[in-house]
């Protein structure tokens, strides 16, 4: 039996067409290129090189960008495509995400007219990868104190400093990196082969396999006067990309979930134990009804919030809580599931185990769990709780 | 050149079917796709427009839902899409006369489908219509290319492959082809979303289609249900196993 989505309320009706269309082509490429080849690529720990001409050639990547050959879909196709993509891999789907909403993104909204012509109809056609370079080892939670320093010399920009767990960064052919240029976070954009810049990749995930995560070296680099983002200045830069790719998550996390729930299901169904199906006794069909429950309303906030997005009345916090709950609960449902498939839910035959340890990963990344509560917090209350003074 | 693909929309081959009253109930169909050999039709069909530089009309006879998969056909390159649009049930040779119809007003000089469709594998549409047409009819084929004004159409078989040259109206329907139909991308259904469906009615085409007579689906009904295996344990049991194996199961 192929793969059936649970949609227990019919969600994906109220998707446009186009939206069904570009789900369906997503879905199927995942069926015969990602699932059979995924836990390969896992035990090797590489991105497949196929997959990024892949998505290239499918259009999807930068999806809601407009112009410079981008594809220029809606908000809600971009979640669909993200969904799709995490029900294969939370590895494949960060690619994406960092493709389009964290590289991509910045050149389109705050590049000059020259950058965006020179960097995104590659990078949507997936010739170039681009990376995203925010965090640094003792900066993650609070990027604003970052270390990573730019110097205005006569004809170029110097950058010091380190990033990490920058996803793309080894085989990225450029970066987006956020530093500081006279106390001012700004953008710049770095090329692979620019004096100084290395990208070493950081080995020993249990996470993530499939995805390449690096740290970003930047020794006295070089980079010409025309690679900085003239549009933003401040954090609005790097949260404005962030804000992008936490919408792709929330609804990503609903298709690692789905993807746990339909291998529990099946197992469920089949396993005999004590005469009878696992699924037929009453402690399991309550943990796949609370599995259910939890999609359903995951589904509906991605929904809604693709919606939101759509039409432009959105506010940051509303991320925060999509991400936040569908992250948390697709977490709490693969915990499940593979407590479901028992001692057979730590192989890799089945797709559970997988994603669990992925979704720890998701859980953390773009703002933790616990940095979105605190977001949260402080638009209940008015009171921010991030830092005080001891 | 105008080259016409005949599409049929059948049950997924992932999808569950039910009967009810003896028929398959079409509303229980979790998921419709394109027939896998049309498929297989459509890419050959792509690829003879991107040597001719001619354009591509997908043809579908069906109820509504079935313009989905012509506008699936739009997204990875078919040019016209043509909707032959009746609500009766009909029989193999009425769908086939429809189409022969369609496709002489579409002035197609190559016709490209499935070789049997995967819901009643009747197998009888492309060389029905092609008696109707009173064209050249290749079956089971894996590729079509065009040499001059030949059609060249490789037919494997176990010990080998044959090719045949045709011309004129030609009807070649597909078996496993040598390459699957493209992948959509976003472009390509966003171009879709744009184009048009011509809805065909019987009558416009010249056609007075009667409730068929000839031929009627008395029932359908599921397999079988597989009896379930026997498990014996023990050295005692080997006798009886043997006598089993040599005159039930007639293999020793």
């Amino acid at each position: 039996m192929g793969y059936e989505a649970l949609d227990f309320y019919e969600v994906d009706s109220l998707l446009s067409d186009e939206e069904r269309m570009v789900r369906d082509m997503v879905r199927d490429w995942v069926d015969k290129e990602v699932i059979p080849n995924i836990e390969n690529a896992c035990r090797e720990g590489v991105f497949p090189d196929e997959w990024r001409a892949a998505l290239g050639e499918m259009g999807v990547l930068g999806a809601p960008l407009k112009g410079y050959d981008c594809p220029g879909l809606s908000y809600t196709a971009y979640g669909v495509i993200c969904r799709e993509l995490e029900r294969g891999d939370s590895g494949l789907r960060s690619f994406a995400s960092v493709q389009g909403s964290l590289a991509m993104y910045p050149i389109w909204d705050f590049g000059s007219e020259e950058q965006k012509n020179h960097y995104l109809p590659k990078m949507t056609s997936g010739e170039w990868i681009g990376c995203f370079g925010l965090t640094e080892p003792d900066y993650g939670s609070n990027p604003g104190d970052m270390i990573t320093r730019a110097e205005e010399m006569d004809d170029h920009y110097l950058l010091n400093g380190a990033k990490m767990w920058i996803t793309n960064g080894t085989i990225a052919d450029l970066a987006v990196v956020w530093a500081k240029l006279n106390g001012v976070i700004r953008g710049f954009i770095v090329e692979k082969n620019d004096p100084g810049f290395s990208a070493p990749e950081m080995k020993g995930k249990h996470s993530l396999k499939a995805s390449v995560t690096s740290e970003l070296v930047f020794q006295d680099c070089k980079i010409p006067k025309d690679r900085i983002l003239p549009g933003v200045k401040g954090l609005r830069g790097p949260f404005s990309c962030l804000n992008n790719a936490r919408f792709g998550i929330s609804w990503g996390a609903v298709g690692a979930a789905q993807s746990c729930f339909h291998s529990a299901k099946d197992y469920a169904m089949s396993r005999i134990q004590f005469d009878h199906p696992i699924a037929s006794y009453q402690l399991v069909q309550n943990k796949l009804a609370w599995m259910l429950r939890e999609i359903t309303k995951a589904q509906l906030l991605a929904y809604h919030l693709g919606k939101m997005k759509d039409v432009g009345e959105w506010i940051p916090e509303h991320i925060s809580l999509a991400k936040m709950n569908n992250v948390d609960v697709a977490l709490e449902i693969a915990r499940v599931a593979r407590d479901i498939h028992g001692a057979n839910g730590i192989l890799d035959e089945y797709p559970v185990m997988r994603h669990m340890a992925n979704l720890e990963s998701v859980k953390t990344y773009e703002g933790t769990h616990d940095i979105h509560n605190l977001i949260l917090g402080r638009h209940i209350t008015g009171i921010q709780s991030f830092t005080r003074e001891i | 050149m105008n080259i016409a693909v005949l599409l049929k929309q059948v049950p997924d081959t992932t999808a569950k079917i039910t009967i009810s009253n003896g028929k398959v109930d079409e509303n229980n169909v979790s998921k419709w796709s394109m027939s896998p050999y049309d498929e297989y039709a459509l890419e050959s069909g792509l690829q003879l427009k991107e040597v001719t530089g001619g354009s591509l009309i997908a043809i579908t006879c069906g109820p509504e839902r079935t313009k989905k998969m012509l506008t699936d056909a739009a997204a990875v390159g078919a040019d016209k899409l043509i909707h032959i649009s009746e609500d009766k049930v009909l029989d193999s040779t009425q769908v086939q006369k429809l189409l022969a119809a369609t496709v002489e007003k579409s002035g197609a000089e190559v016709v490209l489908c499935g070789k049997q469709a995967a819901d009643t594998n009747s197998g009888s549409t492309g060389p029905g219509v092609a008696e109707i047409l009173n064209a050249v009819c290749v079956s089971m084929v894996s590729e079509v290319s065009i040499n001059e004004n030949n059609f060249i159409s490789t037919r494997p078989s176990n010990s080998g492959a044959e090719k045949v040259s045709s011309n004129g109206i030609s009807v070649f329907t597909f078996d496993k082809g040598i390459s699957e139909l493209r992948r959509p991308n976003v472009r390509g259904i966003m171009m879709a979303k744009k184009k048009t469906i011509e809805t065909i009615k019987p009558e416009e085409i010249g056609l007075e289609i009667e409730n068929s007579d000839r031929i009627t689906l008395q029932s359908q009904n599921s397999p079988p249900e597989k009896e379930p295996g026997q498990i014996f344990e023990g050295v005692e049991n080997i006798p009886e196993i043997v006598s089993k194996l040599r005159n039930e199961a007639n293999v020793i």
